[in-house]
């Protein structure tokens, strides 16, 4: 079983912090608008993935078991 | 959230403080106890009462981190529609006003985005010679001697920034934040808004009316034109233009929020960093701290202590349980000091592992501050000039005054001495 990166747009308000965390994964770009540069979840960035997950202000990311 | 708690040493069982504590534990958001002191009223709360219920007002209060930060995301059992403070939540009716603090999912989103876009620290950043020198006009007639750090400088900045973003003219921008204060005054023991407060908020909504005819005839580079512009989807699908009310809602909101918050928080900043002038003198060593002194702030003595909540259903924690209906303060000031989530966390300290536990300075979750990244360059700003301006300094404890406001915390006068 893997585990995926999932963003919800809808609440996404380009806060930044993921990318500030971990920019491997999550990238910004000139329109302000995110991209997940990375979806899976690995054993090398699952806990910056998860610092991500709880310091998103709006809640707006989760980790998904595919 | 995993819970922060099982780094930390266990929470000290309240049987074992009984002796210490055997006066009754009394949370009354109105009550000048609590405008001077509300930390140990925090304290025992997340002690005592993690589920305080107050028989007097009829309402509850969650006080812990864990609680207070699933409470905060748990938007279909805490709704914001009822109301931001005790006297709406308690009248039991929908919002008479469409804001979207005062609306809860999906109605929130929509309306929310369209306006969020204008809040992105990417947006923001390009306000900043803006912010820079709406600032610094207030350090051009400003006395070493004797300076209030709120009347002279925080109290003016915060709302000339915003007003300016909405499109209010130059002349009547101060005029904005004297309604906004007048509309969240309270009292000691007052909960309703007084009649002076009704007034400045119908005053408040004349202004708005007018700038909003006026950009629909003649559209300029500002928030007001792009909301007569917006459209939304309604319920019925079809798309339509926010009518004069649903804009002048938001125009109310984002002035009273930009108004109050910053002005409180770093007039706090000027209190907390006399009470700990290591922390000044580590800003004064080494300036790129200041961001995060900004978040320590937020978290040791926030401008926003507490939101309130209705439950939609009945809610049991801690072997309590709050029926239905019922308004639910979530106290993010106690939270952001729970021993449980923070180590230390009575102390002022800007080095702090920031990633112990989340900040809810600025609120969690779907009603999680919009200006957050326009507070935080504000207020970054303003540190900056402060840290110029007063590099040593004490402040005039003695002529020192708290507000004694609802939903906000902090000094109405703090007047300080530069020291040579």
């Amino acid at each position: 079983m893997s585990q995926k990166v999932e963003v919800d747009f809808g609440l996404c308000e380009s806060n930044g912090v993921c990318m500030g965390i971990i920019p491997e994964v999550f990238d910004l770009d000139d329109e302000d608008y995110l991209h997940v540069l990375q979806d899976d979840v690995t054993p090398d960035n699952e806990q910056q993935i998860k610092e991500a997950v709880r310091q998103c202000p709006r809640q707006a990311i989760a980790i998904r078991d595919e | 959230m995993p819970a922060a708690g099982h780094r930390h040493p266990r929470r000290v069982k309240s049987a074992e403080r009984e002796q210490v504590t055997t006066s009754q534990l009394v949370f009354d958001p109105f009550s000048e106890e609590y405008f001077d002191d509300p930390w140990e009223i925090y304290r025992r709360m997340r002690e005592e009462a993690p589920v305080y219920y107050n028989s007097e007002q009829d309402f509850y209060a969650l006080s812990r981190h864990t609680d207070v930060a699933a409470a905060f995301k748990d938007y279909e059992t805490f709704s914001s529609a009822y109301g931001l403070d005790l006297a709406m939540v308690k009248a039991g009716e929908k919002a008479p006003f469409k804001m979207i603090i005062l609306m809860d999912p999906p109605e929130h989103r929509q309306m929310r985005s369209l306006v969020n876009k204008v809040f992105t620290p990417r947006a923001i950043a390009n306000l900043k010679s803006m912010v820079v020198e709406t600032i610094d006009q207030c350090f051009r007639a400003a006395d070493p001697a004797r300076f209030d750090v709120v009347q002279e400088f925080t109290a003016f900045f915060p709302v000339e920034v915003i007003t300016r973003m909405l499109g209010v003219p130059e002349d009547r921008r101060q005029q904005v934040r004297q309604w906004v204060d007048t509309s969240l005054h309270r009292e000691p023991g007052q909960v309703e808004m007084s009649p002076e407060g009704m007034q400045a908020i119908a005053e408040a909504m004349g202004l708005y009316f007018e700038l909003i005819q006026k950009r629909r005839a003649q559209p300029e580079d500002d928030m007001f034109t792009r909301l007569v512009q917006a459209e939304i989807e309604r319920e019925d699908g079809q798309k339509e233009k926010l009518d004069d009310v649903e804009i002048a809602g938001f125009a109310t909101l984002l002035g009273g929020a930009g108004a109050e918050t910053v002005t409180k928080l770093i007039g706090t900043a000027a209190v907390t960093f006399a009470r700990f002038p290591d922390q000044w003198q580590k800003l004064l060593d080494d300036r790129s701290l200041i961001p995060a002194a900004v978040e320590e702030l937020l978290r040791y003595e926030g401008p926003v202590q507490y939101n309130v909540r209705r439950s939609m259903k009945e809610v049991t924690l801690h072997g309590v349980t709050i029926p239905a209906g019922k308004p639910v303060f979530l106290l993010g000031g106690s939270a952001n000091r729970d021993p449980e989530a923070f180590d230390d966390a009575d102390t002022f300290d800007i080095d702090r592992d920031r990633t112990q536990a989340q900040n809810l300075g600025f609120g969690y979750g779907v009603h999680s501050c919009l200006g957050a990244a326009l507070a935080r360059m504000e207020s970054t700003i303003a540190l900056e000039r402060l840290l110029d301006f007063m590099p040593r300094y004490e402040v005039l404890w003695d002529e020192c005054r708290r507000v004694a406001m609802q939903n906000v915390a902090g000094w109405s006068h703090v007047p300080v001495r530069v020291l040579k």
